[in-house]
This record gives structure tokens, C-alpha cells and sequence, in this order.
């Protein structure tokens, strides 16, 4: 498969789950924010976003709100909007390598974002509501009309890849509640936070059929964090990261994807090799974040030493590429 | 048949000289061709047209059919406005359209040939050597170089219109990157989704089988040392080129792969590669969708991003095939075209079948001395530019313009020519309210490998604006879908 369309599609991947996610996340704290009365935009925008950004952009616009500067802002490159924009024009230039279905799925979520000029805060939830089932719809559509070749694992290792940052960040956007010495650890408004990390993470059904009969941030974290029946915890996408990378480089020489495996597998032997006690100990947060410095990492080696590597070009590369042609035809399906 | 009774959307249909419309006699009456069409017609009422029109340009918003317009900020894009009244052309006179066409292509790569061969045609002053060696499109570096089954220009697109005297005549030839061949798909996909009502009992040619023929065009062509395998790939300038739809759509029809220039690679043993995820894959055959200027930077322009490094070289080796071959343009030279008459005359020993607009080139004595006599009744061309740029209509312009034009002209005499303003046919085109007479041109593609195609039908490009004669694309034009009857009306 050409490098660049792998690498556009494992992006492509990436940007439609941030999307979803972002989605997500504004919605519940949407409500939260109605229900509660309490202003809680800017945790959010510090999980997606760089804060410095929205203080620099607030100069300029400073009738910008965080919830805008999140979902609609093009200002913002890690707002709902630009994101889509991004996953949209790599999109038209995959189109070959998608199904139709799923390229006009993609083009008529942008065409609903795009088409709405102004940004009202009132709509959020009807808005964000829509952009999850629409995303979901793609990604369903994804999975059921697209060729199953190497492209579609490099789509998948994005999607994993990103969901395992994403959760991470919202687990990490709610961690000092669990920080011992605080005064309400344990009281409704923690139960009232907790559940939102649930549902923003799209596990308050997964919660409540593992067992817990109470909301405790404990159990929370720990279903986020080491389930391996909970698609969205952080042991399975590292698994299935590490199954789609598997497939998607059968073909790849050893010396340029051994980085990147080396990186996924050992990443999954330490979460294994972990439970929830010791995260209280070590610290929650410095853990969470060790774990999206090493996510960084793995996609380095995928994007250095898989989809930019600079092979040489001769004789003897002519004659070895006559040897597999057979096998290297899997971008023509 | 008498004088059609008109409903809401063909009130006052008024064309602009009544006798060049596509769809009425000169009675008033539907011809022949036309006569299913416009008795369905007759049958809409207003609200039904426009409802299908919003379907239609629906059904291509949302499949993201659209183009990149230059000229608007980066990244704008448009829908190619689409005009639901089809353009319908008889059997019989496709058959002879065909022929022309045919005997045309064969014609242009024989020249081609020949240009970057002995020159005979210059040696035995057909046409002056310095209008054939002085045309932007020669290329130097192509002399003495013979490409697989010496062809140069493997897909061309000859745009014609239909004039009133003459009937289907040749307005130019594009023998370089023609485009707009994914619309002739695309158009006829949305009508039988949007208005299979208006189909004919006889039935339409097909156009679906373009994309085989294409393969099977560029695979003919592979260099003689590639393995049974030969493996195509279409090179793109990138998605904000304002054809990246139709190489999206091509390449995906055809189950090659679509590169940018930073996709392949050359070797030290002078072969193109492509960089894939498990190494470099051999590249036989490339369709580029890119400028001759761009294709190698170390041969053209230097700057080029798109282009890929030491192309050229690994071309005029033999290691790998270009489509269409460079240099192809010199037959598409507005100025050469003026002499292609006498081209089809040197190399086949036949007529042309398809006539040539005349032409004056401002290089030949008399003929500046026409133009200058005759401006108002000449459109003024560049021979260079594509898109309908520069073109001044002698009539409609004010004379600081027409003097203007005419300095240039005398100034660079290589750089233009002129021809009579055609009064060329109109279609229906619903403007918004009802059904307007737009005048329109027809581009089919022809395809020369082994043997010579052309596809049934065509683009038909029209004018939106009322009396205007600029049918680009770039410049505000519309498409329409192209029906040729499988065998006449009854």
C-alpha cells in the first residue's frame, strides 16, 4: 500500500474518533454544566486543547466562549469543527480507498457543520448528539463496506490508538477527586463528577452491568482503565492497537516495524503487569500521563519508520519487488 | 407534427435566432431526435421540474462531485451546475461524428510522430517548420524519441459545436490532460436516478464502459520490458487541483492506484517506484494529470513540488510510459489546429470529416489583414491559454478593448488567432423560472491505443447566462447528460 494513503487512513481514523469524542464529552458537560450551574468548559478545553491558546485567542475575540472555542472556533486546530474539516479533506483524498457510503457519510457530517455559520450555545446538545450518531454511522459504515486490507487496519490503529488517548484524557480531566485529603471525596457532587466521566466515556451501561452497585471513582477508573471486555478502556484499545498493527504490517521488513511493535507490546505488558492500588500510590495522574507520552512514542516509530522511512531505490530493490508483486497488490482491491 | 403547445416551462421559450435551437425546428415543432424528450416535457409542470433539480444537485452535492475554482480562496468548492434537459444526438449522425473523429486522432498522432521524427510534413511544406518548432508545446528533448505503438496523445478531447451552416464542426482539440470525462459518468448516473421517466423507448448508448477502455488503453502501452503484471497509476497534482474529483473517480474506477509526485521515486537504475508500507513496487504505465512544465524538476520547471525528480529520464529509456506522452500539445496548438485540415489531408490521403471553424493565423500576411478588416465579427483567441481566459468576442467588446487586442495581436502574431463568431445551437436550460435557450458545445474522448475509441456521447458543456457563449466550467458554465439515440426515433 502507499505510504501516504496508510498513513492518511490511519489518520483519517484518528480525527473521525476525535471527533466522536470530542462530541461526547461537550454534550455531558453540557449538561453537567445546566444541572450543576457551574462553569466547567475550561477542563474540557484543557483536555483537548492548550489553554494558552484560548487566552491568545480571547484577545481578539473575547466574546469567544470556551464551549465554542471547543466545537465550533476553526482558531482552535483541536476544535470539533477544525478536526472534522481535517478528517474531511483527507477524506476526499482517499476516496478511492473508501466505500461511497461511507465518503458521503463523511461529507454530509461536514456539510451539516459547515452549513451552520454561526455558533449558538443552545443547540450543543442537539448539535453534539448529531455529530456522534453521524460519526458513529461512519465508523459503522466503515466496518461493513470497505475492504478489509492493510488500509483498514492502519484506519483501526488510528481509531485505537486515539480512543486509548482520548480516555486517558478524560479520566486525567477528573483525576484530583480521587486526590485523598480533599473534603468531599466520597459525597454526592463526586458521584454527581463521576458519573459524567462515565458518560462521557460512553460506560455508564458497561458500569452498571459489571456489578457496581455504587459510583465510586475508584471502580470507575479501574473499568477505564484495565477492562478487557469495555471497548473503550485504556487495556482495550492497547490490545487492539496491537492486533491491528499486527495485520497491517505482514508485509512490512522487520527492521521498520519493530519499533512501533516493540513500543505497543511493551506498553501492553505494563498495563498488565498493574492494578488500581498501585495507581493510587504512584500517582493517578503522573500515570496517565506517562501513558499519552508513550502513546506519542508508538506513533512516532508508525509514522517515522513505517510511513516515511526512505528505502533505497536500485537494482536490487528492482529485483526483490519483482519477487513479491503478487502479495503487494493489496491496494488494488 | 405542428407547433408545440407550450406549458409553463416552455412559455415563451425564445431562441436566439430560432432556427440554431437543438430541441425546435424552425416551425416551432420538435425534430425527430428530440420529439419523446419534449412530449414528456410538455407533461411537467413547474414544481415537477423543480423538484427534480434540487434532487439532482443534491444527489451531487452530497457525493461531493464538485470542483476547485481557481480564482476563490484556496480550497473553494462548487458544484458543476447541472441542467437536467438532456442533449440528445441521433444514431446516424453519431456514426459520421465517430468517423470524423476517429480519422482525426489517427491524423494528430501521425503528425506527432512525424514532428518528433523526419519532419516531413515541414520538409514538404505543408505547414511553415516555425509554426510547428515555435509552438510552446514542442518540446526539444521528445526529438527522435518513439513511445510504445507511437502514440502520443492516448486521450483527447475534441470539443465541438453545431454550427448552423455547417453542422458539427471541430472548435479545438485537447490533446494534453483533457478533463471532464467523470461528469459524462457521473451526469448519466444522477439522471437515471433523478428522471428515468425521460428516457427514450429505444434507449441510450452507454458510457459506464469508459473506465475499462481507459485501462485498457494505458495498459497497452506498457514498455516492452514490463512484467505480465503492468502496473498504471494516475498522478495527481493534489486535492486542490480543480480536476482532483475526476482523478479520485478515474483511478478509483479503474482499481489503480492515485499518486501524488511524492509517491514515486526514481532509482539509480533509472525505473519508477512506487513507496508503499513494505517497500518500492515497480511503476509501468503513468496517467499524469499534470502539465508537461511539472512533470520533473530536473528537466522542467525546478520548482515544481509536484513533479517527480529524474521522471524524464526513466521515460526516453523506455522504462516506463507516459500518458498522454509529453510534448503532445504541439498538435493542440490553436495555431497548428488552423492547419489540421491539411494535416488529415498529408497523412491519411482523405477529406476531413469533421470540418475546422476557419481560422486566421495573424502570421500569414492576408489573414492579419482579414482580422484587422473584420474584427467586430471575429472572436479573438489566445492560442495558449485554456479555460476560455483572454478570449475577446469582437462584437461584444468596447474598442479601447478591440484595440487593445488587435496591438497584441500584431505585436505576437505566434500567440493568436481569430475566427468567425458562431452562431452555435442552444438546448433548454432551466434558468430558475422555466426552460431558456443556452447555447452548448460537445466534448468526447477519444482513446488511441491498439485501436481507436471514442465514447458514446460526450460532455456537453452549456452556457448559464442568457446569449453568453463561454461554456468553461471556470467561468460559470453547466454540464448536461449526452444521449445518443441506439437507433433513430420511428
Amino acid at each position: 500500500m502507499l505510504s501516504r494513503v496508510a498513513e492518511n487512513l490511519y489518520w483519517l481514523g484518528r480525527y473521525l474518533e476525535r471527533v466522536e469524542n470530542i462530541a461526547r464529552m461537550a454534550r455531558v458537560e453540557h449538561d453537567v454544566m445546566l444541572e450543576s450551574g457551574q462553569e466547567i468548559w475550561h477542563s474540557l478545553v484543557s483536555t483537548t486543547a492548550s489553554n494558552q491558546l484560548f487566552w491568545d485567542t480571547l484577545i481578539e475575540s473575547p466574546e469567544l466562549t470556551h464551549s465554542e472555542f471547543l466545537i465550533h472556533s476553526m482558531q482552535n486546530p483541536a476544535s470539533l469543527r477544525s478536526t472534522l474539516v481535517r478528517a474531511r479533506e483527507l477524506a476526499r483524498g482517499l476516496r478511492e480507498h473508501i466505500s461511497r457510503e461511507v465518503w458521503e457519510e463523511i461529507n454530509a457530517l461536514y456539510l451539516f457543520l459547515a452549513l451552520r455559520k454561526e455558533y449558538i450555545a443552545n443547540d450543543i446538545h442537539e448539535f453534539c448528539t448529531e455529530t456522534q450518531r453521524r460519526t458513529q454511522t461512519i465508523l459503522g459504515l466503515y466496518d461493513n463496506t470497505v475492504l478489509r486490507d492493510e488500509g483498514r487496519e492502519w484506519f483501526r490503529c488510528g481509531m485505537y490508538l486515539e480512543r486509548a488517548d482520548m480516555t486517558s484524557r478524560i479520566i486525567d480531566a477528573k483525576y484530583h477527586i480521587l486526590l485523598p485529603g480533599e473534603d468531599a471525596v466520597g459525597g454526592a457532587f463526586d458521584r454527581f463528577q463521576w458519573m459524567a466521566v462515565l458518560r462521557s466515556a460512553s460506560a455508564r451501561e458497561a458500569y452498571r452491568r459489571m456489578g457496581n452497585n455504587e459510583v465510586d471513582g475508584i471502580q470507575v477508573a479501574q473499568l477505564l482503565i484495565f477492562s478487557q471486555e469495555f471497548p473503550r478502556s485504556l487495556a482495550f484499545c492497547v490490545q487492539a492497537l496491537q492486533r491491528h498493527c499486527q495485520l497491517a504490517t505482514t508485509q512490512t521488513p522487520n527492521r521498520r516495524r519493530a519499533a512501533a511493535e516493540r513500543g505497543i507490546a511493551l506498553l501492553h505488558l505494563d498495563l498488565g503487569a498493574t492494578d488500581m492500588d498501585q495507581l493510587i500510590d504512584e500517582g493517578l495522574h503522573e500515570f496517565l500521563d506517562g501513558f499519552q507520552q508513550r502513546l506519542i512514542e508508538i506513533d512516532r516509530a508508525i509514522t517515522d519508520n513505517i510511513f516515511r522511512a526512505e528505502p533505497n531505490a536500485g537494482a536490487a530493490q528492482r529485483q526483490s519487488q519483482h519477487a513479491v508483486q503478487p502479495n503487494a497488490n493489496v491496494d488494488q482491491g | 407534427m405542428g407547433v408545440v403547445m407550450a406549458n409553463e416551462l416552455l412559455r415563451d421559450y425564445q431562441t436566439a435566432g430560432s432556427s440554431d435551437d437543438e430541441m425546435f425546428d424552425e416551425a416551432g415543432a420538435f425534430r425527430a431526435d428530440y420529439r419523446d424528450l419534449g412530449q414528456t416535457l410538455q407533461g411537467w409542470t413547474l414544481e415537477e421540474h423543480l423538484q427534480r433539480e434540487e434532487r439532482a444537485d443534491l444527489s451531487l452535492l452530497s457525493a461531493g462531485i464538485t470542483f476547485n475554482v481557481y480564482s476563490e480562496e484556496e480550497g473553494t468548492e462548487r458544484i458543476f451546475p447541472f441542467s437536467l434537459i438532456p442533449r440528445v444526438i441521433g444514431a446516424q449522425e453519431w456514426s459520421q461524428i465517430e468517423a470524423g473523429l476517429k480519422q482525426r486522432l489517427r491524423a494528430l498522432n501521425l503528425f506527432l510522430l512525424d514532428v518528433y521524427g523526419d519532419q516531413r510534413i515541414i520538409k514538404e511544406r505543408v505547414i511553415p517548420g516555425e509554426i510547428v518548432l515555435g509552438s510552446p508545446g514542442y518540446l526539444p528533448e521528445m526529438a527522435g524519441f518513439q513511445p510504445p505503438l507511437g502514440i502520443y496523445a492516448h486521450i483527447a478531447g475534441c470539443d465541438l459545436v453545431r454550427d448552423k451552416q455547417r453542422g458539427m464542426v471541430v472548435l479545438e482539440d485537447n490533446l494534453r490532460t483533457p478533463s471532464g470525462v467523470s461528469y459524462v459518468l457521473e451526469n448519466r448516473t444522477v439522471m437515471l436516478r433523478v428522471v428515468p421517466e425521460l428516457f427514450p423507448r429505444q434507449g441510450v448508448r452507454a458510457v459506464t464502459d469508459y473506465p475499462n477502455q481507459l485501462l485498457g488503453t494505458l495498459l497497452s502501452v506498457s514498455p516492452a520490458d514490463s512484467t505480465d503484471r503492468p502496473r498504471a497509476v494516475l498522478l495527481t497534482p493534489g486535492i486542490y487541483n480543480s480536476a482532483y474529483f475526476e482523478h479520485s473517480f478515474l483511478s478509483n474506477q479503474m482499481g489503480i492506484p492515485l499518486v501524488e509526485g511524492s509517491d514515486l521515486t526514481v532509482g539509480d537504475d533509472d525505473y519508477v517506484y512506487l513507496r508503499s508500507t513494505t517497500g518500492l513496487e515497480r511503476v509501468d504505465v503513468v496517467y499524469r494529470r499534470i502539465d508537461d512544465d511539472f512533470l520533473d524538476p530536473e528537466v522542467y520547471r525546478p520548482d515544481s513540488m509536484l513533479g517527480v525528480p529524474g521522471l524524464m529520464r526513466a521515460y526516453l529509456k523506455g522504462h516506463v510510459s507516459l500518458v498522454n506522452a509529453p510534448g503532445a500539445g504541439v498538435a493542440d496548438d490553436k495555431v497548428v489546429y488552423r492547419w489540421v485540415p491539411e494535416i488529415i489531408r498529408f497523412y491519411l490521403d482523405e477529406d476531413p470529416i469533421l470540418p475546422n471553424v476557419d481560422t486566421f493565423s495573424p502570421l500569414i500576411a492576408s489573414e492579419l489583414d482579414h482580422i484587422r478588416a473584420h474584427a467586430r465579427d471575429l472572436v479573438i483567441k489566445p492560442a495558449n491559454a485554456s479555460g476560455g481566459y483572454g478570449v475577446l468576442i469582437g462584437e461584444q467588446a468596447s474598442s479601447a478593448e478591440l484595440e487593445d487586442t488587435l496591438a497584441q495581436v500584431e505585436a505576437e502574431p505566434r500567440n493568436w488567432i481569430a475566427q468567425p463568431l458562431l452562431q452555435f445551437s442552444s438546448i433548454p436550460t432551466f434558468d430558475g423560472e422555466r426552460l431558456k435557450p443556452r447555447r452548448a458545445d460537445l466534448r468526447p474522448f477519444v482513446l488511441s491505443g491498439r485501436e481507436t475509441w471514442v465514447i458514446p456521447g460526450g460532455l456537453t458543456r452549456v452556457a448559464l447566462r442568457e446569449g453568453s457563449y463561454i461554456v468553461n466550467s471556470s467561468q460559470g458554465g453547466g454540464s448536461k447528460d449526452t444521449w445518443v439515440l441506439n437507433e433513430e426515433p420511428a
